[in-house]
């Protein structure tokens, strides 16, 4: 993975955003011999901290024929542990006044405790307690199966276009040379069947090793007290084996994708148009992300004034990168809309198109850029007032940039991006031989 | 090494995968923590009657302003529901110098935000941006509030966007539950009502300025400012955009009285095709300021708020039915209500009503074990730290207590009276607030499949996403032979245009023929280059299907379907464009006399015995599906249509129960021509001219 920390650290700092700094995060990075990374960073503004564990792994570790099973694991994440009764991990954090939860996506899986500070050893030993002794039980499996099930009839099966978003954007991805990348986080109803208690420990044996994990504590803590309080949780978990690697030959413009999308659930028709992007460490992805603002974030970006206000096509627009969280691999950049009445899919098509091949061809204003740049800066400020987000913000640069304090010195890559990069990322990326484009159409048979 | 897992196994048939014992095998104790007090805040009325809270906090250079009016949706005039509503969104459309776009050209700019909207009892205009821009931001908010345009372009696209979210919500089913619970709980009040198409259309742009003159004044509303800004910087600025600004809203509409219920009724909102069912059991509880609040707010936890409370614990992580189950109290100004709601799959619908309505029954009726007490009362006092994290946060909270009008010291004194609630407190508030014998339950779901099992729980009702009545018969109509008289179709030809959005687009011609078997109906439809197709469909001269040859193209791929039906049997092979790509699908199954495959439908309504009550149920198969489903064919209305030659009367016929719904006009007059088609759900319209 590059490193661009040291780089831009030494090109700018402190960050001054139009007249403002730009908060420093405080940031410290140590490691336990067993190979737990531990990242402290104190804020004592609030009586909240956080714990916040990402483990490296997600469904691009997926096998075939086990899709969806890094999520179904982080189900069993709370079913219990050798002192954590099942339901426990719960009722333990929300008695304590205390917000818990997980989720998985293509590079990682998060867990993290939000708590009152007093209740840190609270987060950190039930995190200890599941790393180092996950009950695996054919009931809870079957039990967590089925909510799994369900969670997924909720969110994709009973509602109407999320069909295309958490499954359809998968399709970009060439699966006999990409299989990583090429299935969905949510997995087929068929592999979730037929996973067993034995892969759910080979699943943990494997990646939820302390070498393979990261642990933040964000808040109102005392370092001294928090360093004794991991060295006495997680010490002594031993080390696990090394992670395979995950291996995706990654291409883009290997031709346009065309999926008529009927939806049986769905009353109007809809547009969703994906491109294969660049990973995060890229030189590219700040540009990719900047781009997707001025394309499709706020009222003022040129989807929501062409085809939403000045056509009067659609109810809303919007465009964004990587719909579950980055990665280390082929990136997703998704831009859609639902239609108005009496517009079809087609129509809407012609109009995002046209406003994605003008990127390229005239390029943006540089108030556009400027405009993209505040709002990822005050978006950056905003992340700092909870712990949690603080926290998250952390990781994502420990995982994808290889270097914690990324989370200082990562912004100054998008204060460098010029309106030819923008330009130049445009007609690289977003043309028709590196899209997928979904087209709803209402099925129903109501 | 001998791993913990075995020895766990032999000891408690608990496989555990793992490592050395944890030397600490309990949850530690907490840790000394001082309490805090409430974060402070600053108040003044401004000379122009606003009341202005200031939550100060320089930690970070953000600023949030939020000003709210009691200018909610329950003041909408009748026929006029959707009001306040458009009237919220229309004003950061366009107030002051700026044009919309320039509206959000100038926040965005900066890296903030500007929002308006109503809700059931206020309208709030706020806004968010670095502390920098704070002029901006007050200014952008004044301006709405104050001074907004009503471009008529403006109120045009918010018009076609309302509408459009109004189709939208019918394809939610929790839109549409919600909905329906309002109906059942709120009956003739206001709360009740919202927009719908004909309301949205019947608000006129004076409609919109009236309601800004008369609601959105300076007395009684409440400004509150969060963030990196003192009371006197707050001052200035208010003063500043607000000059000028005066005056005291117009009185709302008297209160109107609240249903009252004597049993438990179930409305079933049948959702053909769901996998899952939306489930909501409610009740009325009581108005903002009511002592019993502290204890309901502990029985709430018990039941329903979070995941350890009996609901989740029951009906997810014990039965598996689930993903979630909750309840909430919901606070209005008139009445509060409690709701729990759960979505599980379809099969188990009945069993998890049933279990919820237990649950809610027990909490009433036995003592809360003292654990769960001590639980839920931890919970609620614990999570204080993680309620006044920010000055947003803050700003919230205040905002919650000067609208409801909850007291002046609500917030200073809550920790202590949620720790002062008992265990009797929690069971004489369930009984009283939480009547699972009289309550208003909402189930949107696939009827056919659900309705059964719902009528050992209680009386059902059933309608249809829009709440209209639906007879039980429409749930799951048995299929029967539709009685075609094969003589009636002429050897004939018609032609058709296609339209999309009133612009012609494609055309289609279908013709009938003689042939020794019976008849041969054939249609060829061409739309725009998208779609190219040719299908002949042969029927014997008792009405029964003999083959079906397609051919043609759908977006460039190829498609054809081959059917032969004998002997009960049809067999063949289709393919087809599907979300995955072309498909081949080999067909050999059984159908039941009397089925019609999906393509002969539109040839032989013109052989149909029609009348202004006809209604028909019968067995389809498509080919391009391998699926047989019963198809309804319904008059629901007598109108003109209007063709190229003149207008004709034609009964409206509406088919449901397939793959793709449509509509169909039929002449009244014999023999019966069909003239007009709309694909339902589509802007499609193909209508006869020859």
């Amino acid at each position: 993975m590059r490193r661009f920390a040291a780089l831009t650290a030494a090109l700018l700092w402190p960050l001054v955003v139009a007249g403002q700094v730009l908060p420093r995060i405080p940031v410290e990075t140590y490691r336990l011999d067993n190979g737990l990374q531990v990242i402290l960073s104190p804020d004592h503004s609030s009586q909240v901290v956080t714990v916040n564990i990402w483990f490296n792994a997600g469904s691009r570790n997926e096998v075939r024929g086990r899709t969806g099973f890094a999520h179904l694991f982080e189900h069993m994440m709370f079913q219990g542990s050798a002192n954590v009764k099942k339901g426990d991990h719960f009722a333990l954090v929300e008695r304590a006044g205390g917000q818990t939860n997980a989720s998985t996506a293509e590079d990682r899986t998060n867990y993290f405790e939000m708590l009152p500070s007093n209740r840190l050893n609270l987060g950190l030993w039930l995190e200890a307690d599941r790393m180092r002794s996950l009950a695996v039980t054919d009931s809870a499996l079957a039990n967590q199966r089925e909510a799994v099930k369900e969670e997924r009839r909720l969110r994709v099966d009973n509602q109407p276009y999320t069909a295309a978003f958490f499954e359809g954007i998968y399709a970009l991805q060439d699966s006999t040379t990409c299989f990583p990348y090429a299935h969905s986080v949510i997995g087929s109803m068929a592999d979730l069947n037929a996973a067993g208690t034995g892969d759910v420990k080979a699943f943990f044996d494997l990646y939820y090793a302390p070498n393979n994990a990261t642990l933040v504590i964000a808040g109102d803590f005392d370092r001294g007290q928090a360093k004794a309080m991991v060295t006495e949780y997680f010490g002594t978990i031993p080390r696990g084996s090394e992670a395979p690697a995950v291996t995706c030959d990654v291409r883009f413009g290997t031709g346009q994708i065309r999926k008529p999308w009927p939806d049986q659930k769905a009353t109007l028709p809809g547009v969703f148009i994906a491109y294969r992007v660049p990973q995060y460490a890229d030189p590219d992805y700040p540009a990719v992300v900047l781009l997707a603002s001025i394309l499709g974030q706020g009222e003022s970006s040129r989807l929501n004034k062409s085809v939403v206000r000045e056509k009067k096509l659609a109810q809303a627009a919007f465009a964004f990168l990587n719909p579950s969280a980055p990665r280390r691999g082929p990136g997703v950049f998704l831009a859609g809309t639902i239609a108005n009445q009496n517009v079809t899919a087609e129509t809407i098509e012609t109009a995002v198109m046209a406003q994605i091949a003008s990127l390229a061809k005239d390029g943006v204003t540089p108030d556009e850029l400027d405009k993209a740049k505040n709002g990822y800066l005050a978006n950056k400020i905003q992340q700092q007032q909870i712990s949690y987000f603080l926290a998250e913000a952390i990781q994502e640069a420990t995982l994808f940039l290889g270097d914690p304090n990324g989370v200082n010195t990562d912004p100054a890559r998008y204060l460098a991006v010029t309106v030819d990069d923008i330009r130049r990322v445009a007609a690289r990326y977003f043309v028709p031989d590196n899209s997928l484009v979904m087209l709803v159409t209402p099925a129903g048979a109501r | 090494m001998i791993r913990r897992a075995v020895l766990l196994a032999l000891l408690a048939s608990v496989a555990t995968v793992g490592h050395p014992v944890m030397a600490q095998t309990h949850a530690p104790d907490p840790l000394p923590l001082t309490p805090a007090a409430f974060p402070p805040f600053r108040e003044t009325v401004l000379p122009n009657g606003t009341r202005l809270i200031v939550v100060e906090n320089h930690r970070l250079p953000v600023l949030s302003i939020s000003l709210s009016f009691s200018a909610g949706r329950v003041a909408d005039p009748a026929g006029k529901e959707g009001l306040a509503e458009m009237a919220g969104g229309l004003l950061t459309k366009g107030a002051g110098r700026r044009s919309a776009n320039q509206v959000a050209e100038a926040i965005e700019r900066v890296g903030g935000a500007v929002n308006a909207g109503a809700g059931t009892e206020f309208l709030t205009v706020s806004a968010g941006s670095l502390s920098k821009d704070a002029a901006l931001a007050f200014e952008l908010v004044g301006d709405a509030v104050v001074r907004p345009s009503f471009d008529s372009t403006e109120i045009g696209l918010m018009r076609t966007q309302t509408l459009s979210s109004l189709d939208l919500e019918r394809s939610q089913p929790g839109s549409i539950a919600n909905r329906i619970l309002d109906g059942m709980l709120f009956g003739n009040h206001p709360y009740a009502r919202h927009a719908t198409p004909a309301s949205v259309k019947a608000i006129s742009r004076a409609d919109l300025i009236a309601f800004q003159k008369a609601r959105l004044k300076p007395a009684g509303a409440l400004l509150v400012v969060a963030g990196d800004m003192s009371l006197a910087q707050a001052t200035t600025l208010a003063t500043k955009v607000f000059r000028g600004w005066t005056g005291a809203p117009a009185p709302l509409p008297p209160p109107r009285a609240l249903p009252t219920r004597a049993g438990t009724d179930i409305v079933l909102v049948h959702r053909p095709g769901s996998v899952q069912s939306n489930i909501l059991a409610a009740n009325l509880t009581y108005r903002p300021g009511d002592p019993r609040h502290y204890a309901a707010v502990v029985a709430n936890r018990v039941i329903g708020d979070g995941a350890d409370s009996r609901l989740f614990k029951i009906l997810r992580e014990q039965k598996s039915w689930t993903y979630g189950a909750y309840s909430a109290l919901e606070r209005r100004r008139a009445t509060g209500h409690f709701v729990a709601s759960t979505e599980v799959r379809t099969e188990v619908t009945d069993s998890a009503l049933a279990e919820m309505l237990r649950q809610l029954r027990r909490i009433g009726a036995e003592p809360v074990l003292a654990e769960e007490l001590a639980a839920a009362k931890s919970a609620i006092t614990g999570s204080y730290p993680l309620n006044v994290q920010t000055a947003e946060q803050v700003a919230g909270a205040v905002t919650n207590v000067r609208l409801y009008g909850l007291g002046r010291d609500y917030l200073q004194t809550y920790r202590v009276k949620i720790g002062a609630v008992t265990g009797a407190d929690v069971q004489a508030a369930a009984r009283a607030l939480i009547r699972p014998d009289a309550m208003a339950i909402v189930v949107v779901g696939d009827g056919a499949k659900i309705l059964e099992g719902l009528k050992k729980i209680g009386p059902v009702s059933v309608v249809d996403v829009d709440g209209k009545p639906l007879a039980e018969s429409d749930l799951n109509p048995a299929p029967q032979s539709l009685p075609v008289a094969l003589g009636q179709l002429v050897a004939s030809r018609d032609s058709f245009v296609i339209k999309i959005q009133g612009n012609q687009l494609g055309w289609s011609a279908t013709t009938v023929e003689d042939i020794p078997e019976g008849k041969r109906l054939t249609e060829h439809t061409n739309i725009g280059g998208f779609v190219e197709q040719q299908t002949i469909v042969d029927i014997a001269a008792d009405g029964a299907m003999l083959k079906v040859r397609q051919t043609g193209k759908t977006q460039g791929q190829p498609t054809a379907i081959e059917l032969d039906y004998a002997a009960g049997r049809v067999k063949g092979k289709a393919n087809t464009v599907t979300q995955d790509g072309p498909k081949t699908l080999t067909i050999d199954t059984t159908v039941t006399t009397g089925t019609i495959d999906d393509n002969a439908i539109q040839g032989l309504l013109p052989a149909l015995p029609w009348n202004p009550n006809a209604t028909w149920s019968f067995t389809t198969f498509s080919g391009g599906q391998n699926e047989a489903k019963v198809t309804t064919l319904k008059v629901v209305a007598t109108e003109a249509v209007t063709l190229p030659g003149g207008p004709v009367d034609a009964f409206k016929v509406e088919m449901s129960g397939g793959w793709q719904g449509a509509t169909f006009w039929v002449t009244t007059a014999s023999p019966h021509r069909l003239v007009k088609i709309a694909i339902a759900n589509t802007p499609v319209e193909i209508i006869r001219v020859k």
